[in-house]
């Protein structure tokens, strides 16, 4: 141990290049894995963080809240399906919407998703994740995304829609309940219909976009979601949380993220062994010298595996401190999150795949034979 | 440098793990910027195509097509613009479209756009019911002559003919006559739907240095006019998905920098006291700091086109539709650029080294 950490002291520069290089790539791969989870939750977490355990579309919408219209027809299929105890429309747009919490008086993309909000506010489709505040319990009042409050959409706030000056009334923030990566606001069915109305005089009656679908008793939301699609061709029901995973676009995100994370994976162990297996050549003869007057091949290999942990054991702190303040921040909209699971993950796989791409220098400083001290042969030859 | 070109030739393998990893970073450089470029183009082509100086949308539709309107009142002031000489409407819609063939749940997904100015590439606009269709719909199983149906109404457009390089959003662009659009926006998106002679847009063509400026001003802010090239970066998420993958692509550069200078710093140390030989023989620094560069430069330059080779292979792999990877020779070669400016920077970090080399070391140090 007093081998290794002496050859550190004396070798600043390169272990410190090395400890940069795995630094930079841990900050990389945890910045990226915060933008993934933080892409993914804006797009589609007031899908996840809604109360239909079942959402029916129509097949036209293609599993886009937005694409997707129920005729009537369809609705009387839903509602006549084995499985199904409670059915209610739910309705979204895209607005410009104008915050009054805004100092700056900006205009954003507001998406606003309008459920029957029943008695108290809790009706099929309400958030399900109020942290502050309360549901809305009557037309105008809103419950919005936690992302959105920094933006000037806080409880007590109101929100005009332009053109046009339907203003709605936020009463409750919902925590990860952003659609499309904007602000997201929960209103009454009416609400939204009068949303449309104010800001397009030509627009006709819309049909409910979704359905949020109450299983009967007896039936799971997956037993559910088969007897409706029995009904139909034409209707596409899903379980909330495959209504998520399977939005256009989430998926894509997925596994273009999988690639990058498997190609930095990868260069994180190369790095990690290429260099100590030239610091082994570059100190072979040393390491026969060590050997030739008695040092055992298991205290060299040890001193080499420590070496390889503390190096890979800094540069992953490093990189996490470096990440932290990051991943407090927001960008373009999406909220970042310090993730301790990737973290966790992370540094396991990476310290794993150290020690492991170093026992290719391990294997070289097994082979030297103290004979080669008389020689002037290394393991370097 | 003949020196340095020879220890490549003679001893590659002392190169070929760090060939592997520069290989491996060429890879993520190349794959990161194609999956930029990938989600600009499928998102913006329908813009990039237009051969304009302005597009005018309605002053608060954050340029969002769907938000915008345009009312003949508004077009007509925009129209009496000095400079202004062509006004042309556009609309769009997005939906799903039943193709023949294809399975009852399996729906290809359209932007169909009305126009009054053809853009780029596209001819004039089809009559009534038809529609020229970007050439990415054919992954659907879409040809020439093929009637689809679009929408929840199953509105019939009959597909005349293929264009290149229209896509909007993701989806595969119909272009379409402005009557064609109306009734296919009525009959699906009654909630968006439009009276007659109301478009979503303008596109405008004329001179002057500041068309866009110049119609937001001469309608006191009802419109929120862009040069195309302003347009596209306002469409939503575009300049933010370009300044993250920038900043990624950075970092991943200056981890190539740090790699590059590791490696050629080691390789340094190793041959110091060969290098002191060669200075006593009367090598100067120059020279042998040059091998060195040379040395990265043809590793790098090998480990680029081993990436390119591969990048290219995954985007024939990727099946259309996946992950929206666009690889193009400009980015490969921007890429091997960017990375040889890393190794020779990267191998600057050995400059010092180099230089501090005493010939006398040379004495008594090697055999």
């Amino acid at each position: 141990m007093f081998l290794a950490f002496k050859e550190m002291a004396r070798a600043k520069v390169r272990f410190a290049l090395l400890i940069a290089a795995i630094a930079l790539l841990v900050f990389l791969i945890l910045f990226q894995q915060s933008l993934q989870n933080g892409l993914i939750t804006g797009f589609i977490g007031a899908i996840r963080e809604q109360s239909a355990p079942v959402l029916v579309y129509s097949v036209d919408g293609q599993r886009v809240v937005q694409g997707s219209a129920i005729t009537p027809e369809m609705e009387a299929q839903v509602r006549t399906a084995p499985g199904v105890r409670e059915v209610g429309p739910i309705g979204q747009g895209t607005f410009t919407g104008k915050p009054s919490g805004n100092a700056d008086g900006e205009t954003f993309d507001t998406t606003i998703i309008g459920y029957e909000l029943g008695p108290d506010g809790n009706g099929i489709g309400a958030p399900t994740t109020v942290v502050e505040g309360r549901l809305p319990n009557a037309d105008n009042e809103a419950v919005v995304s936690d992302a959105d409050v920094q933006l000037g959409y806080g409880i007590g706030d109101s929100v005009t829609l332009l053109p046009g000056a339907k203003s709605i009334t936020i009463v409750g923030v919902a925590q990860d309940a952003q659609l499309n990566v904007s602000p997201t606001l929960f209103v009454s069915y009416e609400t939204y219909l009068d949303a449309i109305k104010s800001v397009n005089p030509d627009a006709g009656t819309p049909l409910p976009n979704v359905l949020g679908v109450v299983p009967a008793d007896g039936y799971t939301a997956e037993q559910t979601v088969t007897s409706i699609n029995d009904q139909s061709l034409d209707l596409d029901a899903l379980t909330k949380d495959d209504a998520a995973a399977q939005t256009p676009g989430v998926s894509q995100v997925q596994q273009s993220f999988n690639i990058i994370f498997l190609l930095y994976g990868l260069v994180v162990p190369c790095v990690t062994g290429l260099f100590f297996l030239i610091v082994t050549f570059q100190k072979a003869n040393s390491l026969t010298l060590l050997r030739a007057i008695g040092a055992p091949a298991g205290r060299l290999v040890s001193s080499l595996l420590i070496q390889v942990i503390v190096i890979v054991g800094a540069g992953l702190l490093i990189g996490t401190l470096l990440y932290y303040p990051v991943s407090q921040q927001s960008l373009g909209g999406i909220t970042l999150r310090f993730e301790t699971s990737a973290v966790v993950f992370w540094s396991v796989l990476l310290l794993s795949l150290g020690v492991l791409s170093s026992l290719v220098a391990a294997r070289r400083v097994l082979s030297i034979d103290p004979i080669e001290a008389t020689t002037g042969q290394g393991v370097g030859s | 440098m003949k020196l340095a070109l020879k220890e490549l030739r003679r001893r590659p393998g002392r190169f070929a793990t760090a060939t592997i990893i520069l290989t491996l970073i060429a890879i993520l450089l190349m794959f990161l910027g194609g999956l930029l470029d990938g989600l600009i183009a499928t998102s913006t082509g329908a813009i990039r195509a237009q051969n304009a100086q302005a597009i005018v949308y309605s002053g608060t539709a954050q340029a969002s097509f769907v938000r915008s309107r345009i009312e003949p009142e508004l077009r007509a002031q925009v129209e009496a613009v000095e400079g202004v000489t062509e006004v042309g409407g556009i609309g769009n819609v997005q939906l799903g479209a039943r193709v023949p063939g294809n399975g009852p749940r399996d729906l290809a997904s359209v932007a169909l756009f009305g126009y009054e100015l053809a853009p780029d590439g596209v001819p004039d606009a089809p009559p009534f019911g038809q529609a020229w269709a970007d050439e990415t719909i054919k992954a659907s199983g879409v040809e020439e002559g093929m009637v689809i149906e679009l929408g929840p109404a199953r509105t019939p457009i009959e597909i005349v003919g293929f264009v290149k390089d229209t896509n909007f959003n993701g989806q595969s662009s119909l272009w379409a006559s402005p009557d064609t659009w109306r009734d296919v926006l009525s009959a699906n998106r009654p909630d968006a739907q439009v009276g007659a002679d109301v478009f979503q847009a303008l596109v405008v063509r004329g001179d002057g240095t500041d068309l866009p400026g110049a119609i937001d001003a001469a309608t006191a802010g009802a419109t929120d006019s862009y040069t195309v090239a302003g347009a596209v970066a306002a469409i939503p998420g575009v300049t933010e998905q370009q300044n993250t993958f920038n900043q990624i692509i950075g970092v991943t550069l200056a981890i190539a920098l740090v790699v590059i200078g590791l490696f050629f710093a080691l390789l340094t140390v190793e041959r110091t006291s060969l290098y002191g030989v060669l200075k006593a023989l009367g090598a100067k620094s120059s020279t042998i700091f040059a091998g060195l560069v040379a040395q990265a430069v043809v590793v790098t330059a090998i480990a680029a086109l081993i990436a390119g080779a591969l990048v290219a292979v995954l985007d024939l792999l990727i099946p259309p539709g996946s992950i929206p990877l666009l690889v193009t020779p400009a980015r490969i070669v921007s890429s091997v650029v960017l990375l040889l400016v890393a190794a020779v920077l990267g191998c600057s970090f050995s400059l010092r080294r180099v230089l501090r080399i005493d010939p006398a070391s040379a004495i008594g140090t090697t055999s």
